[in-house]
Parts: structure tokens; sequence; C-alpha cells
């Protein structure tokens, strides 16, 4: 029975509708905060600090200690979300007149469910075509990877993709597909890099371009069109134990460096992650139309050749404002374009939890209408 | 509501007087301005007639419609006669408003008696201006100081005036139409010479003259600011020319029968031959009506709109009527109140006229910039007070209304200044669909949330009112409230949810946390608090009506306050102006809820009513 009682306070406060007032306060603060922020952060960082959070972190100006100020966005919202639907079965009794409250709130959590699932599941990534190429993958706009290929037969390449997640300096990194294995000496996700001069340290790097080449970290970048310096030193080390040399990897070095072992031509570098798809596209033609007689844009558009032997498809598509192409789970918006209207960006979205606002809106909707509905017609009839 | 004698008169006055300014004779001038104003032209990716490029380019140049001289105001139509083609003259009048002290240091004018300069007092430091604004645009805005964005925007009306006064010659020098009739005729000689294997002297010299002509229209077509000779018959119908474009590289055949026009009226203009320019006017205008009557009349429509202006004139009505409603309540006449309920009406009729008018014109649903949102504000907003007022007649929420319609038309006005109120929509933008649904339920959500912050405020000036307490009189203020808050939740969140399905379809996240999409959730919220304050107990009638207030400024934020992003920080620049009104006003807001939070009358001898 105690037991009962303590729960039932919980339960209680969970479902009350002062738990509700008050996340609702804390969520306009935080809104108000992450917009704010933007202006010094950029927006992926405010929003990452303030929204995509737990809790919010202060850290005193050059101390390493992390001090919670204030709950994040996710906790917030998480919260109201327990409280939505505990309050639901608790306190709104399952009537007509109710009707209209009831399904506004389903289609809140189901809003709620959608933009967590989001956070969690949504992938972004971008595919630049020129005119006449081809292309069965896109990049990651931030996130890098390790490529160490097998560049023996040059007809055939294969590849072990390492992403940066797994990066650490100190850790090791082996494959089976790799006589060798990585060892991992130094991993800065931004940094400064120059050829070295006088006076600068050494990169660390004993073996190619990077043996010359000196480096400075800095801070990643915040602002939306920044892209960072990384820089990965890695060590081939085989299995007798015997080094290969260190070697500095950086996704703004163009051109692979590599070693030969056992007959075998290997190559390593650091890029942009890429994710493959079943299907390529075909950029057939981009256009670029302008109001007449200005440089205001009208319509961007890319006119794509879609081929997905799988699935059995193999035509056009024309990509262009508000009118994505939706396939294989994948969405591509037209998003940027250069090289003289030659080169057209496709962003690309894996999210599968897309629906959810649109199912959403409509309950959303009809729930207010009903319940609002009830209420005029209460007050209406009230009055005459 | 039945309508009696009184209010049939009042409406159907104030309509005439509405339109009167169409129905007017035009004043009689030697030179035909009613119709050259009328002119279509393309500017700005849209055919529009002269006047509103005049009146355009007269705003963002001096941040009124027309320019003074000799104390009489110049219309807008003849100011661009002046500098098209007297420039000359056009250079003496105060064109130019610099408020900037920085900037008048730099052209070393005096601040003091005058904020409008002409060409002539700015063109020495002309050299000077260029160079600042070649520095302060390599600057990102944001982060532009006072004085860089003053001496950007200053640059950037000198040269579109200057731009002016090359479109159709090159600064009034030269006789337009020997000029013309030289070209044409060198251009069959000369080009024989060029082809020519043995060039003789007179070859050459004919060379030489047809390149200087083509440099000279070469520098025409780069620099004008409009393009006024339409597409030849049978051409793409957005295929306008520049006087300068047309005479380099003519679509074949013979030259634009409109070039020969403006150059007439160029010329007999000069000389002040009004009988000249007219027939060359009328030749032109009858050219245009044979074979782009579209355009014609597109231009003719949007002329009459400018002439008339609705807007303005709803401005007038809806003071009118929210003073006769103060009279009312103060005399207690019910003639009174229904004079001041037809005019309310009134306006809000001429505000319709003018919003549909505004849409048709530009071919697109009602909201699509600052502008038009102001406009669309106001409207949905003295749509709702007008209906809510049937609720309860006690005049509160059509004085709401009134003053919202009031002040969303004067923002709307001094947006004006801003550029073209029917400019063309961004790609992203460029979608008729959710232009109509996502930007309309979201600006009808702005509009009731101010509608019920005006209730509030006026719930609260009633307490502090030497009245008889009326409770009756405040439940009724609160229950309007309330439907009013409850109206703006479900559009606000629709309107919300919508944009975010328009993210959705265009770049692919549904909500993105930018600044524009906190604004529209912050509403979303605030109402949301407000109705379960309200639901749990938590707030009362004054709560509620304090709540509502603060909605003013969370609306307001969210409207204009995340343009301003940043601005307050580390720049005074763009809307600088508007900052500090913005400013005002939320601390008006705050000053009434504080007022609110008092006790009624508490500046009384009795302490508690």
């Amino acid at each position: 029975m105690r037991r009962n009682d303590a729960l039932s306070k919980v339960v209680d406060g969970l479902s009350s509708l002062k738990l509700t007032l008050a996340c609702l306060a804390v969520l306009m603060i935080l809104v108000v905060a992450c917009t704010l922020a933007q202006v010094n952060l950029g927006i992926h960082l405010a929003v990452e600090r303030y929204i995509r959070s737990f809790l919010v972190w202060w850290v005193p100006e050059g101390s390493s200690l992390r001090i919670p100020i204030f709950p994040g966005g996710g906790l917030v919202g998480g919260l109201l979300l327990i409280n939505l639907v505990l309050a639901q079965f608790r306190r709104l009794e399952l009537s007509w007149r109710k009707a209209g409250l009831w399904i506004v709130h389903i289609g809140l959590a189901l809003l709620f469910i959608g933009e967590f699932a989001t956070a969690m599941l949504q992938v972004e990534s971008n595919m630049a075509i020129e005119e006449g190429q081809t292309r069965n993958f896109s990049e990651d706009y931030r996130r890098m990877e390790v490529v160490v290929a097998d560049a023996t037969d040059p007809g055939f390449d294969s590849e072990v993709a390492i992403p940066d997640s797994l990066l650490r300096a100190g850790r090791e990194l082996a494959d089976t597909a790799l006589p060798f294995k990585l060892i991992v000496r130094g991993y800065h996700e931004n940094a400064v890099l120059s050829m070295r001069g006088p006076g600068d340290a050494p990169s660390g790097a004993t073996m190619g371009v990077g043996a010359g080449m000196a480096f400075r970290p800095r801070s990643p970048a915040t602002a939306d069109n920044e892209q960072n310096t990384s820089i990965v030193l890695v060590e081939p080390v085989l299995p007798d134990g015997k080094s290969l040399g260190v070697y500095l990897l950086s996704n703004v070095l163009g051109a692979p460096q590599g070693f030969i072992h056992e007959g075998r031509s290997w190559k390593l570098a650091l890029r942009l992650r890429q994710y493959r798809h079943p299907f390529s596209l075909t950029l057939k033609d981009f256009k670029h139309d302008r109001y007449p007689g200005t440089n205001i844009p009208k319509n961007f558009s890319s006119l794509v050749r879609l081929k997905d032997e799988a699935a059995g498809d193999d035509r056009d598509v024309l990509i262009f404002m508000n009118e994505p192409l939706r396939h294989g789970g994948l969405t591509f918006y037209q998003a940027s374009f250069g090289k003289d209207d030659t080169l057209s960006v496709l962003q690309v979205v894996r999210n599968p939890a897309w629906t959810l606002p649109y199912v959403s809106c409509v309950l959303v909707s009809l729930g207010l209408l009903w319940h609002f509905g009830v209420m005029l017609r209460k007050s209406l009839g009230r009055l005459s | 509501m039945k309508l009696d004698r009184l209010q049939t008169a009042v409406f159907a006055g104030a309509l005439a007087l509405a339109a009167w300014p169409a129905l007017k004779p035009e004043p009689k001038t030697d030179f035909n301005l009613a119709a050259f104003a009328r002119v279509p032209v393309l500017e700005g990716g849209r055919v529009k007639p002269l006047d509103s490029f005049a009146r355009n380019t007269m705003l963002a140049m001096r941040s009124k419609q027309s320019v003074p001289v000799d104390g009489k105001a110049l219309p807008p139509a003849r100011w661009l006669l002046d500098a098209a083609f007297k420039p000359e003259l056009a250079d003496t009048y105060a064109a130019f408003v610099v408020d900037d002290p920085e900037v008048l240091g730099l052209v070393r004018l005096d601040q003091g008696k005058t904020r409008y300069f002409a060409y002539w007092q700015l063109e020495p430091s002309r050299d000077e201006i260029q160079k600042q604004a070649a520095l302060a645009d390599e600057i990102a805005a944001p982060q532009r100081t006072r004085f860089q964005s003053a001496v950007l925007s200053l640059h950037g009306r000198l040269a579109m005036y200057e731009r002016l006064k090359n479109t159709f010659m090159i600064s009034g020098s030269g006789d337009p139409v020997l000029e013309l009739a030289a070209f044409s005729s060198l251009l069959p000689s000369a080009l024989k010479a060029f082809h020519s294997k043995k060039q003789t002297a007179a070859d050459l010299r004919a060379m030489k003259a047809l390149s200087d002509m083509l440099q000279r229209y070469n520098f025409i077509a780069q620099t004008a600011a409009f393009k006024a000779i339409p597409p030849k018959e049978g051409a793409d119908a957005d295929a306008w020319t520049n006087a300068g474009e047309a005479v380099v590289s003519p679509s074949g055949g013979e030259p634009h029968p409109s070039l020969a026009s403006f150059a007439i009226m160029g010329r007999a203009y000069r000389a002040g031959d009004a009988a000249a320019f007219n027939a060359a006017l009328s030749e032109h205008t009858t050219w245009l009506a044979q074979y782009r009557p579209a355009a014609a009349r597109a231009a003719r429509s949007e002329a009459l709109f400018n002439k008339i202006s609705p807007f303005t004139t709803g401005m007038a009505l809806y003071i009118l009527a929210l003073l006769l409603i103060f009279a009312g309540w103060a005399t207690r006449r019910p003639e009174v109140d229904s004079a001041a309920r037809a005019l309310a009406w009134a306006g809000f009729a001429v505000h319709t006229a003018g919003l549909f008018a505004h849409s048709v014109l530009q071919g697109r649903p009602p909201v699509t910039n600052l502008y038009s949102s102001a406009v669309f504000v106001g409207w949905a907003a003295v749509a709702l007070g007008l209906f809510a007022e049937r609720f309860h007649k006690r005049g509160f929420s059509a004085a709401g209304a009134c003053v919202i319609g009031f002040t969303t038309l004067i923002v709307a006005h001094h947006l004006k200044s801003s550029g073209d109120t029917m400019e063309m929509m961004r790609a992203v933008l460029d979608s008729n669909f959710w232009l109509a649904t996502h930007v309309v339920t979201i600006t009808i959500g702005y509009s009731s949330t101010y509608l019920a912050g005006m209730l509030g405020i006026a719930w609260v000036v009633r307490r502090h009112l030497p009245l008889k307490p009326d409770p009756a009189a405040s439940k009724a203020l609160s229950e309007l409230a309330y439907g009013v808050i409850a109206f703006s939740l479900f559009f606000s969140f629709i309107g919300t949810v919508l944009g975010g399905i328009w993210a959705d379809q265009s770049w692919g996240r549904f909500w993105g946390w930018d600044p524009k999409e906190n604004g529209a959730l912050l509403i979303v919220l605030w109402n949301a608090f407000i109705l379960h304050a309200r639901w749990g107990g938590y707030a009362r009638e004054r709560g509620i009506m304090l709540m509502a207030i603060f909605g003013n400024i969370i609306v307001s934020l969210s409207w204009f306050g995340v343009n301003m992003l940043g601005i307050g920080l580390h720049s005074y620049g763009f809307m600088d102006k508007a900052f500090l009104w913005l400013s005002a006003f939320c601390a008006l807001q705050l000053a009434l809820m504080l007022l609110g939070a008092m006790p009624p009358r508490f500046w009384t001898e009795r302490a508690d009513a």
C-alpha cells in the first residue's frame, strides 16, 4: 500500500498540469536561448547545446569544469511527452466532449516521437554530380572516414573504411581484410595545416607528404558553411610488430598516400564519409532560371536518370525546388549548384520518421477544430 | 445587426471618399504625365508601370514617395522624367536622405537644417563614397558598423539614380532623335566598309563613327535602370530590352518603333515641347495597346492601385472609427456607436479591396513579404475583431481591431521603403500552394494573438479608468480573449507545422530550429501555456489578460525580431530604426502588464474599488 502511495505520488506529479506549464515555460526559455546563441555559435552547435541535449552545460572560461545549469531540450521534451501520456489516462475522461483533446494530444505525442526519431535516425549527406556524371554514393557534410584501399589491381579497388568515431590516439584498428593493423597516433577534428617552416614543431609523420608539414589544432568549425580540416596520424604495423612509418592524413590533402607491402600497393586517405547506395543517378541537365532582366533565381532543377536494377527502375526524374525525389528510403533535394551551372548538388536525407509530422498535423488540426467547435457552440448557445 | 440609415450613409460616404482619387478628373498638365505614369516597363523581374518604379525608387532614395520642389511636391512621374531627360535639373532636387552623422562628415555636409541633399551636393565626394562602400561591402552584413551600412546604402541609392540618368540617353547629353537617325543611316555603310577588302579613308571614318556610337549605346545597355522597350510582335513576352540593348542587338528587322517614340519624348521634354511629347507618348501607347495589351493593362491597373492607395484611406478610416468608438463610450449615444461601427466596416472594406487588388496584381496569395504580411496581419485581426464584436457588442474588440488595423498599416507603410512591394519570389519561395497555406495560416495566428493582446490592454486600461465597476464588461473581455487565444493556438500551430512540412518538402528537414521557426514555435508554446494555465485554474481573469498582453511581445519578436538578430549586439545598420520601435513597443507592453498587476486605480485616494 505504502509503495503504491509513493508511486501514485510520482505519477501524480508527472501527470500534473503544473509540470506541463513548467515544461512549456522551460521550453520557451530554451528556444529563445537557442535562437540568440545562433548569432555566435551557428545553428548546428546552438541546437546541439540547447535542444538536442539533456542538460545545458556551462563551462567557465579557461577551465575543464562542466557545470549543468539548465535542463536541455531532450529532458524537457521527454518529460513533456511522459506528462502528456500520463495526463491523458489519469485526468482526461474518454468522452465525445473531450474527444478533440484526445486527438490533439495523440497528434502531439506523435510529433514529439517524430522529432526524437529524427534526431536519432536522420542521416544527411550531399551528392554533387556534374552534368554527364553518374554517382552511386553521397558524402557526409562533417563526418570523416579513413580509407585503406588495395590499389594493386587498377580495375578493382577494394576498400576498408574506418569511421572517425573510432579514431582515438593510441587505438589499434584491425580488419580481417588487412594484413596489417593501424595504430592511431593522433587525431584532431580541426586544425590549421601548413608546410613545415623553420621553428615549426614536427608533425609526427615519418612517411609521405605529412613528414614535411606542420599543423596546429583548433576548435571545430561552427558556422554552417565551414568545413573542418581534420588530421589523423596513423601507423601501419605488421603482425610481427614491424612499423611501416607514421602517415599524416587529412581531408584537405588531395592525392592518397601509400606504400607497397608484399607486392600489394596500399593507399591511405582521410575523406568525408561516403554512403553507398544500391542505385545510381546520372545528371543529364541542370537548369538555373532567373527572372527576366535580373539575377533573382526563379528555379533550380536537375534532370537525372535514376537506375536501380533491383527495383527495376530506369527512368528520368526532374528534381527541383519543393519537388524532391523519394527513392529507396532516401529523399533527394535540389540544394546547391556550381561550376558555371554544370554542377548540381543534391541533399540526400534518410529519415524513416518523415511521415510522422504529416500524420500529426492532420490529427492536431482535426482535434483542435473539434474541441474549439464544441466550445464555440457551447458559448453561442449560452449567448442566445 | 440591423443597418440603420445613418450607418448606411456613413458607410457609403466613407467608400466614396476612398474611391475619390480614381474618380476625380486628372489635373490638367501640359505634358501628359498621367499617361506617362501608366507606361509599362520591365524592372526587378516583372512588368510594372513607370509610376510604381518612380515611387519605389523615390521611397528608397529619400523615404518619401515624392520630392518637394519650391514647396510643392513633385509627382513621381515628373521626377522620373526630369532624372531621365533633364538630369541637370533633377541633380538640384533634394532627393537623398542622409541621416548618419559620420557619412555627413565624410561628404563634408552640415548636419543641422536638413537631412535631404541633392545629387550635386554629394557629387564632389562620389569617389570617396564609392571607396568606402567597397570597403564596407567586404564585411558581412551583420558585422557592419552603422557607418558602413549607411555609406553602403547611400552608394546604392546614388548608383540607382545614376543608372536612371542613363536609361534613355547619357545624362541628358546630345539629341536622341538625331543620334538614332544617324545610327541607322550609318549602319549599312559602316557594315559595308567593315566587310570591304580595300578600306578607303571614308570607310575608316564611317567605321570609327559607328564604333563611337556603339560605345555610347553599349553604355546605356549596361546601365539603364529599367527595360522600356517592349518585346516585338511575336517575341517572347519576357524579352523586354532597354534603350541601349534595343539599338545594339536588335532582334532582327526594323528598329523597334518605341525607340523612336522615346527618343522624341526625350527631345521634346528637354525642349519643353508638350505637344510633340504627348504625340510620341500616344504613339507608344497605341503600339502597346495593339501588340502588348496584357502588359499595358497590368501597368494601368497597378498605376490605378497606386493612385487610390487604399491602405492610406484604410488607415484614416480606422483611426476615425476608433475615435468615434471612444466618443461613443464617453457619450453613451447609440448613434455615435453605430456611426463608429459603420466607419470600422468601411475601413475593413477598403482594406479588403486593397489586399485583394494587391494579390491579383502580383498574381500571388496575399502574403509574400514583410510588407504584405503587415497588411494581412492587420486585415485578419480586423476581420476577427469585427466578427468577435458580434458576441459582445461593447465595442472592445472593434476598438482593438481598429488599433491593430491602423498600426499594421502604418508599419506596412514604413516597410514599403525597402523596395518593390510586389517583388518576385526567390526560387524556394516560388510556390503558391505553400504561400497560400503555411504563410497565410501563420499570419492569421499573428493577427489573433495581437487581437487577444489588445483585449488585454483594454481590460487593463478599464481597470484604471474612473468607471463604475462593471464585472460583466470585464468578464466579457476575458471570455473574448479566451476565445481569441484558442483561435490563435489553432492557427499558429497549424501554420507552424505546415511550415515544417514545407521545409521537409524543399530541403529535407521538418524542423531545423532556425530563428524564424523558433519564433513561430514560441507563439504556439505561449498560447498553449495560457490555455493550460486557465484550464488548471492557475491563472484567472487578470492572469489571462496580462499573459495575453505578453503575447504582443512574443508575436512582434517572432515577426520582426528574428530579422534583426545580431542587431544591437554589434551592428546598428539595417532596420536600426525598426529595432528602436520594436524595443519601445515591447517596453510599452511590459509597462501595461505592470499597470495591470497593480491594484485597480491605485493612484486614487480610494485604494480599492
